[in-house]
């Protein structure tokens, strides 16, 4: 029925490999497997919390400590990352090529079947429909509602069969005119509600919202844009993704782009104690109200690459960033993602000492991100040996960072000048004072640190920032080609779902009339549009009766 | 009396109307044999004041919904409470446009209880006007939510189509095999709705008599710097405790029922947040349900499924499977739009990514293609009548999964609706 006949690829006898896999893709039975196995997947994958979703932990101990034997095994059977694994993937190439089959397969023999159809139906065709009727039309029947005195009897609740048994046959030349007229009163009907009506001789077909039968197609269209969409982005450089701390103040390039970003001022409003509700209050939660980060955006335009010269930087954009309200420029957009109340370091302003005489050479800056390779304070040299934002021993009790955020920041000079041996002599540097006292600085500077001293006066000259806010920064090219693959999507649903492709098809042969109609879904709206364009010609039947019930051929 | 107190007084009357509807309609329908009437006459007439009534309800509800948009300042679809009672809402309003198409008044005595079940189990949360978090400060808040809970309206009035299907064509007199399972499938789905009821008039029961258990656990953490961290984790039951949370010492109990003390501690290996807590949960619904499941089996004497049966008696089967079908093809492309790719916009504004495999996400996607896999099973396979109806019940149970056994248990970015 559906496709009226018409040969499918999928149908050829003697199938060779490329048609048994064709074959195996094109069926709708294999195609709901596939999807009813990545909806289990998706089900198990959300049982426990995913790897991605935490920052900085290792899952062959974490499911374990975390979830007991039950997260162990979850971890062991690789479902801690159900969906990067290769099988899912799979999962989703094999529902994509699905997609592309069952359409190819069948779009092209749905067209054939109903660019071509054929008028007059075989009667065992049009009573074989799941609504129908058989009847014999009475003259004067088909000019409009009114003349249908015996009619009406015989058809409301009489079975079909009946209700032609019970008819008497008008003669030959009677019916046909009647016939005749009976058709032009149909058809006239019909296409009021939209039908569109062919006649041959006492033959009919109408039709209406054949588009809907596309729909279904559209949509795989467009799932299978919006799966290439999806596909784009492992293109190089069509896809980027990451989070970074940007502190107050600081100018932080974006890694693999020449895109530098200043954080001038972040802002976090909190919700007043009033405004909160009695559950949050009791909680003591504390709620922002809104945060946003003051960016702005550099470009850098030459000495990008040259680690000992400072990049030269032009200033490309400025935006306020909130949550969903991100920063766009060029496709390049920079999201709040999160925030930390964490002070640290920008920049300090040390002046260099005699510790004896207590006499200043001077003073210069030191910023914690790119200091300079030495600075110069009045008659000595600094040359910077070593830089580590945050101090500590590694494992050989050797100096080393434990990170790239100035949280204990420790510079290694080599100070050269005089009353210093010839080639310098090496100061270690803390600029915090807890540090200092910490990591036990003059001890380590030993004779030197007798002599020299570098130190901050006060607070003035000492830069610091407050937040320090979490941007992610994206670049997502293929995002357009899944926005129309979705809204492609959407128009197919629609136009399947909210209209129904019916036909109506029916014959009269010598003054009995034989009628199927068909839809694929709505049949209760069919069987109102039929009934009402029988009564409208004569023939009183009840919308119900008309169903045959059971399942379609 | 503030617009607040007016708004939650709509509530209250809308649910009330709400039931009163409900029960027009099974007078319709059972009243239909009293004497002294013509059966149709009958049927017409009452469901016609039984819908006005449910319009009349749904007018309430929505006075609600409009006077907690005006007082909170931004649209009560914000929280669990506030969800939860517009799906109600937008289930009445399903309904409303369902019972339109096909005129059938049975539709009302399946439909309808659903609708104030759900708001019924909304007033387990807490009820208060939370302020926005920053994350949910955007208009999409209105566009994502509202059109996700349409669609999930649309599959609840699919379910009460199926449900009215398998009501119609269970045999509840067969004996074979096959007529055991089915029946048994019935007794299970009334079982479940059951166990939320049971669950709803605990929580209710419960917090009204002010029932509390404290308990707590010292927990052993090691930070990233290798130092060991001693925290006390501290758990509160409304519901008395059955079982207690795994490695705990109560630190403060209401006696009840003369037992002073859990008679059980959760299993070692439910370890996730508040686990001990959700176990408790459950096992008391499942025990209330048990018990009014019992209690009506022993005052009907027969399966509950062959009490409501007769009430659809008068339905043609076909009938009720395109209206559990229509519902459904109607709400799936509002489910498309609302809850993946509205969901899909609004988390590429305010998260970067249009896709990040949240469980919520996840859910929804399950959902998405648990109906996909109904439709190509029912337009292509000609999977219709009984297995269609099993698979609308199942769709709906994965929506409230997804709706609400997400943020219980599992939780994830949308935990912020959570209780």
């Amino acid at each position: 029925m559906r496709y009226d006949g018409t040969a499918r690829r999928s149908q050829k006898a003697n199938p060779s490999l490329l048609d048994k896999v064709w074959n195996f893709f094109s069926s709708v039975k294999i195609a709901v497997y596939i999807i009813a196995i990545t909806l289990l997947a998706s089900a198990l994958g959300t049982v426990y919390p995913q790897e991605n979703t935490f920052l900085d932990m290792d899952p062959s101990t974490f499911y374990k400590t975390t979830y007991g034997t039950l997260g162990e095994l979850y971890y062991v059977l690789g479902l801690s990352h159900t969906f990067s694994s290769w099988w899912f993937i799979t999962l989703l190439f094999m529902i994509g090529t699905s997609l592309v089959i069952c359409s190819l397969d069948r779009v092209l023999p749905l067209y054939r079947a109903l660019s071509k159809q054929q008028l007059r139906k075989h009667p065992q065709f049009l009573i074989r429909q799941r609504v129908t009727y058989t009847g014999d039309l009475l003259a004067g029947a088909g000019t409009g509602a009114g003349q249908v005195e015996a009619a009406t009897g015989t058809s409301v609740s009489l079975s079909k069969t009946e209700a032609f048994a019970a008819g008497e046959s008008p003669a030959p030349g009677a019916a046909a005119s009647t016939a005749a007229e009976w058709l032009t009163g149909a058809a006239a009907f019909l296409r009021k509600k939209h039908y569109r009506v062919h006649t041959e001789d006492t033959a009919l077909l109408a039709e209406k919202y054949r588009f809907s039968r596309w729909g279904p197609y559209i949509n795989h269209i467009g799932l299978i844009i919006f799966l290439l969409g999806v596909l784009m982005r492992s293109i190089p450089g069509w896809h980027m993704d990451q989070y970074i701390g940007f502190p107050e103040g600081a100018i932080k390039q974006i890694p693999d782009t020449s895109y530098y970003l200043q954080n001038e001022k972040f802002t976090v409003e909190l919700y007043s104690n009033q405004e909160l509700s009695d559950e949050f209050r009791q909680k003591g939660q504390v709620v922002p109200k809104t945060y946003e980060t003051r960016a702005v955006l550099y470009h850098c335009t030459a000495d990008c690459d040259d680690p000992t010269k400072q990049p030269v930087l032009e200033k490309v954009h400025e935006a306020d960033i909130f949550v969903n309200k991100p920063l766009d420029y060029k496709g390049l957009k920079a999201y709040q993602f999160d925030f930390k109340q964490a002070p640290l370091l920008i920049s300090v302003q040390p002046t260099l000492k005699n510790k004896t005489t207590g006499e200043s050479y001077g003073s210069f800056e030191l910023p914690m991100t790119n200091p300079q390779d030495q600075y110069t304070v009045g008659p000595y040299m600094l040359k910077l040996k070593g830089y580590f934002p945050e101090f500590g021993l590694d494992d050989k009790g050797q100096p080393s960072s434990l990170s790239n955020e100035p949280k204990a920041p420790a510079f290694i000079f080599n100070i050269s000048g005089p009353g210093l041996a010839e080639g310098g002599e090496p100061y270690l540097y803390f600029p915090r004072q807890i540090d200092k006292e910490t990591f036990r600085q003059d001890e380590i500077n030993g004779a030197i640190g007798q002599k020299l001293e570098l130190s901050v006066g006060s607070m003035e000259g000492v830069k610091f920032s407050t937040y320090t806010s979490y941007l992610n920064i994206r670049v997502d090219k293929a995002m357009p080609y899944i926005w129309v693959g979705a809204a492609i999507s959407m128009i197919g649903l629609i136009m399947g779902f909210y209209w129904q492709h019916r036909r109506i098809w029916l014959r009269i042969d010598a003054g009995r009339l034989t009628l199927g109609a068909h839809t694929n879904k709505n049949w209760f709206g069919l069987r109102n549009e039929t009934a009402a364009m029988l009564a409208k010609t004569g023939i009183e039947v009840a919308p119900k009766s008309l169903e045959q019930g059971g399942k379609m051929a | 009396m503030n617009v607040h107190s007016v708004s939650s007084t709509f509530l209250l009357i809308a649910f009330a109307v709400y039931i009163l509807a409900f029960f027009l309609f099974v007078v319709s329908i059972t009243g239909k044999r009293w004497s002294n009437r013509k059966p149709e006459e009958h049927t017409r007439n009452w469901s016609r004041v039984a819908f006005g009534t449910a319009v009349v309800g749904f007018i309430c509800q929505v006075a609600y919904f409009f006077t907690r948009w005006y007082t909170g300042g931004h649209i009560p679809t914000a929280n669990m409470y506030e969800f939860m009672t517009f799906l109600g809402m937008m289930i009445m309003c399903a309904f409303l446009i369902v019972y339109l198409i096909y005129r059938a008044p049975v539709l009302g005595v399946f439909a309808l209880p659903i609708g104030f079940i759900i708001i019924a189990y909304a007033s387990v949360f807490p009820n208060e006007v939370q302020p926005l978090i920053p994350a949910l400060q955007s208009y999409w808040l209105k566009i994502h939510v509202t059109t996700a809970a349409s669609g999930e309206a649309f599959f609840a009035v699919g379910f009460a189509g199926g449900l009215m299907y398998l009501m119609r064509t269970v045999d509840f007199s067969n004996n074979s095999k096959a007529g055991k399972r089915e029946r048994r499938g019935v007794e299970f789905t009334l079982f479940i709705i059951l166990m939320l009821i049971a669950f709803i008039g605990s929580i209710f029961t419960f917090h009204a008599t002010g029932y509390q258990a404290v308990f707590a656990k010292t927990v052993t953490t090691t930070d990233a710097q290798g130092a060991a961290q001693t925290t006390e984790q501290s758990e509160t039951y409304v519901l008395p405790p059955i079982v207690q949370p795994h490695g705990t010492s109560v630190v403060a109990m209401k006696p009840f029922l003369g037992i002073d003390k859990p008679l059980f501690e959760a299993p070692s290996w439910m370890e996730g947040a508040s686990a001990g807590r959700k176990l408790n949960t459950v096992l008391w619904s499942l025990l209330i349900g048990l018990v009014l499941y019992v209690v009506l089996r022993l005052i009907a004497r027969k399966p509950l499924g062959a009490v409501i049966g007769p009430v659809v008696q008068g339905m043609d089967p076909e009938d009720l499977d395109e209206i559990s079908y229509r519902a459904i093809a109607i709400g799936y492309p509002v489910f498309t739009l609302g809850a993946l790719i509205f969901a899909m916009i609004w988390a590429q504004e305010a998260w970067g990514r249009f896709w990040g495999w949240d469980p919520k996400e996840v859910w929804a996607l399950i959902t998405w293609l648990f109906y996909a896999v109904f439709l190509h099973l029912r337009l292509s396979r000609g999977w219709q009548g009984k297995r269609s109806a099993w698979l609308s019940v199942i769709g709906f149970l994965v929506v409230m999964f997804t709706l609400v056994g997400v943020n219980l248990v599992i939780a994830g970015l949308h935990s912020y609706a959570g209780v």
